[in-house]
Formats: C-alpha cells, structure tokens, sequence
C-alpha cells in the first residue's frame, strides 16, 4: 500500500491509532477540578 | 536567489504584524505574573496553539524535512511522538500542576519543585541554572534555522539574516511577555498549519506523488522505506529511546511546561491532548512526507541542494522553490518558516527570563527586591539571552536536528526525573531530585558531546551506541533519584500534600 511494505504501514498506522485511541479515552474519562 | 518587492513586503508585513501584537500585548502587563504567565487568563484556543507554536520549531519545518531527506521512513516516529509531547506535557505534568498552582502562585516550574522539595535554594538555583543552559543549546538550535531561511530567500549573509531575525523577536518578547508569545504564536501557529497543509501537498505532488516517491526510494535503499534500520541509529532499540526522548523530553522542557500553568480553567486540559495531536500531527507527517519528495528529487536531478554542510536542511526551501516558480509564494512560504521558528524562540527567551529574574534573583539573591525590578530584569535577560545565542548561532550545526535534540536530550535527563518523580513518589527527597537533576545534566552533556564528536572513550564508542545518548543520562538519573531518596529524609506529608503527591493524576 503506499508503495510501502506492509509492515512500515502496521507500525507507523497501528502506533498513530492506539496514542489517537489513548487520547479519545483521556477525553472521555477526564474530570478535573479547579 | 534575490528578493524581490512583493518578497520583502511580504517578510516585512509579517515583521510588523508581530512587532504589533508586542506594543499591543505590552499595554496589559501590570506586573511580574502578567509578564510571565499571561495572568493566568489563556483560553482554550489560545493555549493549544501556544503549545503548537513552543513545541514546533526550527526542526519542525527544516529539520523534519531535513531528516526524512537524509535517512527516509525510520526517522517518521517523530512525527507521532513530537506531537504527543504536548499531550504527554498537559495529562502526566500540567494537570496537577496547574491545580496546585492556582493555589500555590507558582510562576514557572521552579517554584513547584523549590516548594515539594523543600529547597528554596539548592534545587529551585541548579534547575534553573540547567534550564538556562538547556534553553539556550535549544535556542542556538532556533537561530541557525531563522538564519537559513532568511539567507535563502534575500541571499544576505549570515551575520545579517542573524541580526535581523534576532531584533524583530526580541522585541515583542521583551516588551509584550507571554501575552505577546501566546497571541503571536496563535497567528504563527496558524500560519504554520494552513502553510504546510496547502504547501506540502504541492511538492509531493510535483515529486510525482506519494506512492511515486515511496516506490522511488525503495529502489535507491529498501531501508528507506522500513519504520526502523536493521541496526545502530533508528534501529528498534533507538527508535524506542528516541520516541521516550521526544516525547518526555519535550513534555518537561521548561519553556513547554511552563505554559501550564498560564490556562485560565483546568477542563481545557480535556481536549487539549488530542486536539493538539490531530493539528499538529498531520502538519508533521506531511513535512516529512516533503523531505521524502525533496530526496526523490534530488536523485532523479530536478534539483540540487547548496554546497555546505547542513544542505539536508535546505531540502524543503529548494522543493518548494522548484514546485512553486512563484517568487511572491517563497516569500509566504518563508513566513511559515519564521512563524514555526520564531514561536519557539520567543518562548525559550522568556523561560530564560524567568528563570534568571524570577527563581535566580527574586526567589535565590534578593527576595526584597520590588516586582519593578524583577520586571525590568525579566526583559533584560530577554534580550541578552538573544544576543548571546546570536553569537553561538554563527557557526551553525551540521545537522539542525542533531542540534536540536541533543538540547531535548539534556532536558530529559534533567528535568523528567524530579518531575515526574515529585509529581507521583511520595518517597522522593530533596537530595534525591538534586541528585538526579545535577547527574542527568552532567551525564547527558557528556554523553551528548561524545556522541557529537564520535569520540571512544573507556572502549566506548560513543559515535555507535545503540541507544540515543539521553537514554544513558536518564537511567543515570532514575537510579540517583531512587537511591539517594531511599537513603535520605523524607519530605514532610504537609507538602506531599500541598503538593497533592501520589500515584494519581487527579483526586
């Protein structure tokens, strides 16, 4: 895909998705207080 | 090449505009906390851009396309792990320091570690000293790209694009304090990503587009176009200590983590972490991407780069110079560069400020001294810290990147350890972060110059290691931090609980 192995696309697309998956669930959990 | 009118008007018009926004942010600094963290009153929008325009950099534009030129697809973690540093810097650090800051008054991250540490003068004189140090390899790091940009577009020599560069920013810095960076860095920030986002596409698509460009380098390196190299520098062991070291190492610099504690209500921090990793995040991937296009097409001959040492850094200059035969359209594209170059510098002269006339002189060497004083003195240091890194910045690096991270690189080992640890350990002692502090900086300015110079040293070779040179400097300093603590006096629960201390984010 790309014009790229595969595994160059797995690592770079799987790490991108799981920190955008990690921030989603930081989003949705957070309270806070001030 | 030579300006022409519309070029000159173009760079001149954007001078103005943030000289502007300097006299304008200067009209709403009443005192020290104004000056240096905007009165606690940054917005939502306002504070994600400042943290897009600190974090991005000379490297951002020059050195990102620089690298991706030079060693292709294994260099694309920083991409991923430069963005996140912002989310990493508000989740881990700026949540709980901001809700102990509101109370406690800090005004830069000295005062945090000065009050949980107990060291009103040992700790809060040593981290600042080794956040002015810090900040100025870094600042160096910003000159040299504000430089290259300059002498590419007005063919003027260095000394000159130096002076010029250094004057505009100094003076909106030191008249407007962090108002003036927060609004400049939110037009900068803004210049930034609409720039990249029109441009990049353009010199991909000119290099014969994105698959074109992969199958290309595939067939000059198969290496080129793999997420790490077989072995040594951005292979699997590297690539994981380089992604720690930009991602935690930019989190903890000091004119990053500063800016925390300037946003005016805590639920900012909410969103904040994933926006700013969706804006930024693309803005970086499509500059590495035109680093890749500007290799194709300097090995299929379209062009070729200068004749000096750091040509890597020019790639994205000359790509765009070719993609776009329109003079007016460099000059604009030069803006984007010195908006991405100098939201960073303007932040990393006032940390230096800060941390000269607030921890040193204030809080260290004249606690009577009047919030006078320590205003003027802030400015001072603004523009002497310009002048100083000026000078620095004549002989520029090789490589602006390398430059530049080994800047991060000390700010890791230095700053993260006492940090972190202060943050979430209740067992962590004053001696212990003065330990880890003092030996992270030592260490990683050492390991840092070894490895620059490739030397061998106790059959070390420092030019080969497997790990980038920080990481050595930071497990140096998480053993002195754990050790020294459990060997000495634990820090009272009254603080550990002013401090809000424990394994939480927030209660």
């Amino acid at each position: 895909m790309f014009g790229l192995p595969d595994i160059t696309v797995l690592a770079v697309g799987g790490v991108t998705l799981v920190v955008i998956a990690a921030l989603l669930y930081w989003g949705l959990t957070f309270r806070g207080h001030d | 090449m030579a300006a022409d009118f519309i070029t000159i008007a173009v760079i001149v018009i954007y001078f103005l505009a943030m000289l502007g926004i300097g006299a304008w942010a200067s009209r709403k600094i009443k005192n020290t906390e104004d000056y240096l963290v905007a009165g606690r009153q940054l917005g939502f929008w306002v504070f994600i851009l400042l943290m897009i325009g600190t974090v991005a950099s000379g490297m951002s534009l020059l050195g990102v396309s620089g690298l991706g030129f030079k060693a292709g697809w294994p260099t694309i973690w920083e991409q991923i792990f430069v963005p996140l540093s912002i989310g990493f810097c508000i989740i881990f650090f700026g949540v709980k320091l901001h809700n102990v800051a509101k109370t406690a008054g800090y005004i830069t991250v000295q005062d945090y570690l000065a009050h949980r540490y107990e060291s009103p003068t040992a700790l809060r004189s040593l981290s600042a000293v080794a956040g002015v140090i810090v900040s100025l390899i870094y600042l160096v790091g910003q000159y040299s790209a504000i430089a290259i940009v300059l002498m590419w577009l007005f063919a003027i020599p260095l000394w000159l694009a130096l002076v010029i560069a250094t004057l505009i920013t100094t003076i909106y810095t030191a008249i407007g304090g962090l108002y003036a960076v927060a609004w400049a860095s939110l037009i900068q920030s803004v210049i930034l990503i609409i720039g990249v986002l029109i441009m990049a596409p353009i010199i991909i698509f000119y290099a014969g587009g994105f698959d074109h460009i992969n199958t290309y380098l595939a067939g000059v390196n198969p290496n080129l176009v793999m997420p790490w190299m077989p072995s040594g520098t951005f292979g699997i062991p590297y690539v994981v200590s380089f992604a720690v070291l930009l991602m935690v190492g930019l989190a903890c610099a000091p004119h990053v983590i500063n800016n925390v504690l300037a946003i005016k209500d805590v639920k900012y921090f909410k969103w904040a972490p994933l926006v700013a990793f969706l804006i930024y995040g693309v803005a970086m991937f499509l500059l590495k991407f035109t680093g890749f296009a500007g290799a194709v097409m300097v090995k299929e001959g379209v062009f070729t780069l200068p004749n000096v040492p750091n040509a890597g850094d020019f790639v994205i200059l000359y790509g765009i110079q070719n993609s776009l035969p329109v003079m007016a359209l460099w000059a604009v594209f030069a803006v984007i560069v010195l908006a991405a170059v100098m939201s960073t510098t303007d932040r990393l002269m006032l940390t230096i400020g800060a941390m000269c006339s607030w921890d040193i002189y204030k809080k260290v060497l004249k606690p009577d001294a009047d919030d006078k004083t320590v205003l003027l003195l802030s400015k001072i240091v603004v523009i002497l810290s310009a002048l100083f890194t000026m000078v620095l910045a004549i002989n520029p690096p090789e490589m602006l990147a390398i430059l530049i991270w080994m800047g991060i690189g000390v700010m890791l080992s230095t700053f993260a350890i006492p940090l972190l640890a202060g943050l979430y350990w209740r067992g962590a002692t004053r001696e212990g972060a003065l330990a880890a502090m003092s030996l992270g900086l030592v260490s990683s300015l050492t390991f840092g110059m070894l490895n620059y110079i490739k030397a061998s040293v106790l059959g070390i070779d420092f030019g080969t290691i497997p790990l980038h040179f920080s990481a050595y400097s930071f497990i140096i300093a998480i053993f002195a931090m754990i050790i020294v603590s459990l060997l000495t006096k634990k820090t009272t629960d009254k603080v550990l609980d002013e401090t809000q201390t424990g394994w939480f984010i927030s209660k």
